[in-house]
């Protein structure tokens, strides 16, 4: 045997080839014994361990304390950037990685998965997280994208990318791409949760109207989405899409974040929401409350009491500082 | 009307946090006799309703917090020590007696097996891996099981006391998958390369069957943990 056995993932929604990983640039030396005799960085292992986050909150956090304030509260990861898109809003300039000694802090300082946000289309800064061992990259529009036609080829990478999406055929392009994780694009920064519910009820419609058309109609609507036809009939036979379904983008309360598991998401982040808020502790653990008992609102009233001010919200229009981050990708 | 309810088996799935969903799915497919009802666990009384659990992958910290902020931490700690519970992943961590590597101040565990767990014993997400396992005692146990690793614990230790039921080793990993931190020294590969543990009616696997759609470890469960711990129904 001259070629390492493959062992496929028998669940993998996507065809192999979609999860084909090449050995990135920036692959540690130490994988090499462990490679031959298994699969390191397949499809399989990319999504789920987004299947593990379901049912969670993924909490933006700036340093190590905050990331351990996260860890406390519950939160199933964390995000690691230099400054939450509210700040990012309000600053303006480029937003760029982080720092990957910021990054590395905050990863020693828990025992949780740890993400990092790369821009759009910056392969490079993608490789530098992979190289310093984050769990999960969140390929996003939050920062200022690196490329205004290309999105990253995440098959390339052992660790797995989260992508935004605002309808079914922006979430399906991602995928094909190599993303094992879709979240709502929302509008980032603002405390205003209505970009992510518009995002996620033009996702479900779309898989709804999907699920009821025979595979003619299907051609034609993955023509007019502009989404691969095998993820599309896939999704349609699934009911929802084949990878695991976040919200993101001005969730700031209980309410909006039980709001969006009530939409059909698989688990929330917050980014601006809780450490812009008066008790971030608090608020932080609520949520996580929340989108566990979203369908209890005996629960959701207990766990919203006293959580002290809310993150203050911004109206989206076109006087929105900073622009509406939804735009961005492609 | 070939079953009435009465004679259904009542299995819960802690829904807290994680990959339940999938664990449900499993279920409701067994090629068994008995029916399964589904109890998705989130309060103290739904779990009440349970003859044996399933505790999911996720993360141990939040699933631990949320047992707790539910008030079920006690009533899983009691369920735990009278009927059959089956820990993957996350689930397995929180089974254990002891474990090493929990978040800073520790984490509450709910016990149930003898042993001492390491979480993420292979580090991070990049370590995550697929294999071809060995299993022994499931149906076809000449056909190798996909255990998908993520982010998984290593048992570290067995320690069942005289009064305690005897350990079964259902799965080992090959040794030259282990990581490389915890072979380096000339210690033998056991228990480290053991993968799925049966103590009485309990029973863990520290990678995820759940994410397969191969159920022989959810039939296993019910055969050898959950079958045998219910008497047998009054005439």
């Amino acid at each position: 045997m001259s070629t390492p056995s493959i062992t496929p993932s028998v669940n993998t929604p996507i065809p192999q080839s979609a999860g084909g990983a090449a050995v990135p640039l920036a692959a540690p030396a130490r994988l090499t014994q462990r490679e031959a005799g298994n699969s390191l960085g397949t499809f399989g292992v990319k999504s789920g361990l987004a299947q593990m986050l379901k049912g969670g909150v993924i909490m933006d956090v700036v340093n190590a304390e905050q990331a351990r304030i996260a860890e406390e509260a519950g939160a199933c990861a964390v995000m690691a950037l230099e400054r939450v898109p509210a700040d990012i809003r309000a600053e303006g300039g480029v937003a760029r990685m982080s720092d990957p000694h910021m990054i590395k802090q905050i990863v020693d300082a828990v025992t949780i998965p740890v993400m990092a946000k790369v821009r759009i289309g910056h392969f490079v800064e993608a490789q530098i997280l992979q190289a310093i061992g984050v769990d999960y990259i969140d390929e996003s529009e939050v920062l200022t994208p690196a490329d205004e036609e290309h999105h990253i080829n995440k098959h390339n990478f052992k660790v797995p990318f989260v992508c935004g999406a605002r309808n079914l055929g922006e979430a399906l392009r991602r995928i094909s791409e190599g993303a094992a994780m879709i979240r709502t694009k929302g509008e980032a920064g603002t405390g205003n949760v209505v970009e992510a519910v518009r995002h996620e009820r033009a996702v479900m419609a779309e898989i709804r109207r999907a699920s009821s058309m025979n595979e003619e109609e299907l051609y034609a609507f993955a023509k007019e989405i502009q989404a691969p036809f095998h993820l599309l009939k896939e999704t349609a036979r699934l009911k929802r899409l084949p990878v695991v379904n976040f919200a993101a983008g001005g969730i700031a309360t209980p309410a909006d974040a039980a709001l969006m598991m009530h939409l059909g998401c698989d688990g929330v982040f917050v980014g601006s929401g809780i450490f812009h808020s008066g008790d971030p502790a608090k608020r932080a653990r609520a949520i996580v409350q929340a989108v566990t008992h979203y369908n209890n609102p005996k629960i959701l009233a207990e766990v919203s009491e006293n959580l002290g001010a809310a993150m203050v919200g911004l109206t989206i229009d076109n006087k929105l500082k900073g622009g509406e981050y939804a735009k961005r990708g492609w | 009307m070939t079953q009435t309810t009465d004679t259904n088996l009542i299995i819960g799935i802690l829904a807290l946090q994680g990959a339940f969903v999938e664990h449900e799915m499993a279920l409701q497919k067994l090629p068994i006799q008995k029916k399964i009802d589904v109890v998705l666990v989130r309060t103290p009384g739904e779990l009440a309703r349970c003859q044996a659990l399933v505790i999911p992958g996720g993360e141990s910290t939040t699933i631990a917090l949320l047992a707790r902020l539910s008030g079920l931490l006690e009533p899983l700690r009691e369920f735990v020590r009278v009927k059959p519970v089956w820990g993957t992943c996350a689930g397995a961590i929180l089974l254990a007696k002891a474990v090493v590597g929990a978040k800073k101040g520790g984490q509450e565990l709910l016990g149930g097996m003898s042993i001492t767990i390491a979480r993420n014993g292979w580090g991070s997400q990049l370590e995550s891996f697929e294999a071809d396992l060995d299993v022994t005692g499931l149906r076809d146990s000449e056909r190798p099981f996909t255990g998908i690793f993520i982010r998984a614990p290593v048992v570290l230790t067995l320690e069942p006391s005289l009064e305690d039921p005897p350990i079964h080793v259902v799965s080992r990993l090959s040794p030259s998958l282990l990581p490389e931190s915890l072979t380096s020294s000339n210690s033998t590969p056991e228990p480290k390369s053991f993968v799925a543990l049966r103590q009485g009616h309990h029973f863990l696997t520290t990678f995820h069957p759940e994410l397969t759609r191969d159920n022989r470890f959810h039939e296993y469960f019910v055969r050898e943990c959950v079958l045998p711990s219910i008497s047998p129904p009054r005439p």
